[in-house]
């Protein structure tokens, strides 16, 4: 189960992100559940694989903004920066970009269990 | 934390508070359950999903979301394109909208599509986010509230009110381009009403509202509805008002060519020292020289205008001071009975004079349809009767004989509840008969409040004072009104018998009339009369009595003396 030391200790800015969530703890970790669940995760592997850059941005544009909501710190973070390389369609390799925001989502579904 | 408790209590009282209503627009689940929780306590929230989403909920609830929160990046359609639908459609349109977007190139092109504000992602703390949405409600609503009372229903012209602001800050921000103010008038406006019924009245009302926008916008000027059939219209100068005018007209009229009239008064370029209110008086002013005109409609307030109302002002300002120190003078035209060969004193009418220590003397045609407009004949009517009261009885005492004279009733006399009292006191304060005191009314006032004004002349007559209906054959009386009416003399107006004796008069209408008033058995006076032809043609129809320069102009109290004492021995002789 997640708890506000376990996403401390990740390098989420808890006291940002709850505030933001009215100050409800409960409500906060239950966002935070369900955002690290998001399909949008893979979604956005596959479609960069696919080369689909401009799925990819749009995709990586939403997961920055529910992110930086949640003040999940290293994951707004990897996000950021591919969300800018996506937006402007830059040919690169995404792979290892990408896999290191699945590593940071996977780290939180393992302190989630 | 005392706000929101306070508010949920009185939520539980049913209907107490009723939340406002926000659509938040934003498919990522997270940001739309913050947004929720940010808002919930205070507003109703509802939520779409997508652009189609959002569309249905618009439509689910007409005029009841006081705001809508849009995410830039939806699944279906980009959040500009929904902005862009909802500017368009009417039912939407007025709806504030702040965006949702950490976009920072999307910013201009949201404000020039009308967003009002945005919210960045991250969002802010919930009272930023909480006092952003208050005031975007909160002047969204100012406005409407502005735009349902700026404007007049019918029109849509702007009202008096906000014209008038709206017209000031017109100055403020153009101070140097030459404006006028207009003032436009629908000509008999209450006989397009009576004559073709309220819907077609308005109707023209619109129609004319529509043309008079059209035309201002053109020019670059506002507009609004003054009053029923009065518009004021505020516009850089124009050098064509005939162009402009006849546009309106021509519109006005719709189908109906030519039934509507309108009249234009133009306050040109004037000094914007002058207060705006008092440029649209003068425009009035000079719409109303045209008012009854078939030929001019547009009139321009020029110097002599301005003289007139200037000195129109000051013999108002002047008035008290006259009456305090009796600048206003009582004089007196004799009446002749003209049945014998050698015509007779039989009276005199009781004229006002104002002697002006600086202009000199005023005469009556300038001030008294003044004082009738704003009742100030009332008391100058008052006056008269007092000094011509007091030179009956003195001429009484001076001769021992009485000069009936007659004055002046004014319409609003005829309504002043203390009019009979008035007049019985000052009668007996002055030791006089009631006969001794005649009193003119006016044909006119007979047709008004008939009923009224019948009823205090009986009155007055029951007391013993004579009526004499002034100013008969100028107006509208019908041979059925005479008849009933009661009346002891009959004063054939002046211009009546100009006209008669002018080269193309008819001289047998007035012989009809003196037959008429012989039927009724009522004495006639002949005003106006001037030459010895006149007297002798009334002579042969059968006139009693005459007045006028042929005998003698309004003489002063000590000059008229002279008729009197002509006229001693004939009353002396006939007492013996």
């Amino acid at each position: 189960m997640l708890t506000l030391e376990k996403l401390r200790a990740f390098g989420a800015n808890v006291e940002e992100g709850l505030q933001r969530c009215v100050n409800n703890e409960t409500f906060y970790l239950k966002l935070v559940e369900k955002a690290i669940r998001d399909p949008a995760f893979d979604n956005l592997r596959e479609t960069v694989e696919k080369g689909d850059l401009e799925r990819g941005f749009e995709i990586a544009h939403a997961l920055k903004g529910v992110t930086a909501n949640l003040a999940l710190t290293p994951l707004f973070v990897s996000i950021s920066e591919i969300a800018e390389l996506l937006r402007h369609r830059t040919e690169t390799d995404y792979r290892q970009s990408i896999e290191a925001i699945i590593a940071k989502r996977d780290e939180l579904i393992a302190l989630s269990l | 934390m005392i706000d929101a408790i306070s508010k949920n209590e009185m939520s539980t009282e049913p209907g107490a508070v009723r939340k406002r209503k926000i659509l938040i627009v934003e498919d990522e689940f997270v940001n739309r359950e913050i947004l929720t929780a940010m808002l919930d306590p205070e507003y109703e929230v509802v939520t779409a999903v997508s652009g189609e989403d959002a569309e249905a909920v618009l439509l689910r609830h007409p005029g009841e979301i006081s705001l809508v929160l849009l995410d830039l990046n939806l699944p279906d359609r980009h959040g500009l394109d929904i902005l862009r639908e909802m500017k368009k459609d009417l039912r939407t349109a007025k709806i504030p909208v702040i965006v949702l977007t950490s976009d920072k190139e999307a910013e201009v092109e949201c404000l020039d599509l009308g967003a009002i504000d945005f919210i960045p992602k991250p969002y802010p703390i919930q009272k930023v986010v909480q006092a952003r949405i208050r005031r975007t409600i909160e002047l969204s609503e100012d406005r409407d509230l502005i735009r349902g009372t700026e404007r007049d229903h019918l029109t849509g012209l702007y009202t008096r009110e906000y014209f008038y602001r709206y017209a000031a800050q017109y100055d403020v921000y153009n101070p140097d381009v030459p404006t006028d103010a207009l003032v436009l008038d629908i000509n008999h406006f209450h006989m397009i009403n009576e004559r073709f019924g309220k819907q077609y009245a308005d109707e023209v009302l619109v129609r004319s509202g529509q043309a008079i926008l059209e035309a201002v916008g053109l020019c670059g000027g506002i507009a609004c509805r003054r009053s029923a059939d009065m518009f004021l219209v505020y516009c850089p100068h124009l050098s064509d008002y005939k162009a402009f005018l006849d546009g309106i007209v021509t519109a006005a009229c719709g189908a109906d060519k030519g039934r509507i009239r309108i009249r234009l008064g133009v306050c040109s370029e004037t000094d914007k020292s002058v207060e705006m209110q008092t440029r649209f008086d003068r425009a009035k002013i000079a719409a109303d020289t045209v008012r009854g005109s078939f030929t001019d409609c547009i009139a321009f307030y020029d110097n002599a205008l301005h003289e007139k109302e200037v000195y129109a002002e000051r013999l108002l300002y002047e008035f008290q001071t006259a009456i305090d120190e009796k600048q206003f003078s009582v004089y007196f035209q004799p009446k002749y009975y003209i049945r014998p060969e050698k015509p007779v004193l039989c009276g005199a009418e009781a004229l006002v004079r104002w002697i002006h220590p600086d202009l000199g003397v005023i005469s009556p045609g300038i001030f008294i349809p003044l004082f009738e407009d704003n009742g100030l004949i009332r008391m100058l009517d008052r006056y008269v009767w007092r000094e011509t009261v007091m030179q009956i009885a003195e001429w009484k005492k001076k001769y021992g004989c009485t000069v009936p004279v007659s004055v002046n009733v004014s319409r609003i006399d005829m309504l002043d509840p203390d009019l009979i009292e008035t007049l019985r006191e000052l009668v007996q304060s002055g030791g006089l008969e009631f006969c001794d005191l005649h009193l003119e009314i006016t044909e006119s006032a007979y047709t008004e409040d008939a009923r009224q004004i019948i009823s205090t002349v009986n009155s007055l007559r029951d007391i013993g004072f004579v009526i004499e209906m002034d100013d008969f054959g100028s107006g509208y009386s019908s041979l059925n009104m005479i008849s009933t009416l009661p009346i002891d003399v009959l004063k054939l107006d002046m211009v009546f018998i100009r006209n008669v004796f002018s080269e193309n008069g008819n001289l047998r209408m007035l012989k009809v009339i003196f037959e008429i008033a012989d039927t009724l058995s009522v004495p006639m006076i002949a005003e106006g009369v001037e030459t010895a032809e006149q007297l002798t043609a009334l002579r042969e129809m059968g006139c009693d009595m005459v007045q006028g320069y042929y005998f003698s102009s309004p003489k002063p109290a000590s000059e008229f003396e002279k008729y009197i004492r002509e006229w001693l021995p004939t009353v002396e002789s006939a007492a013996v």
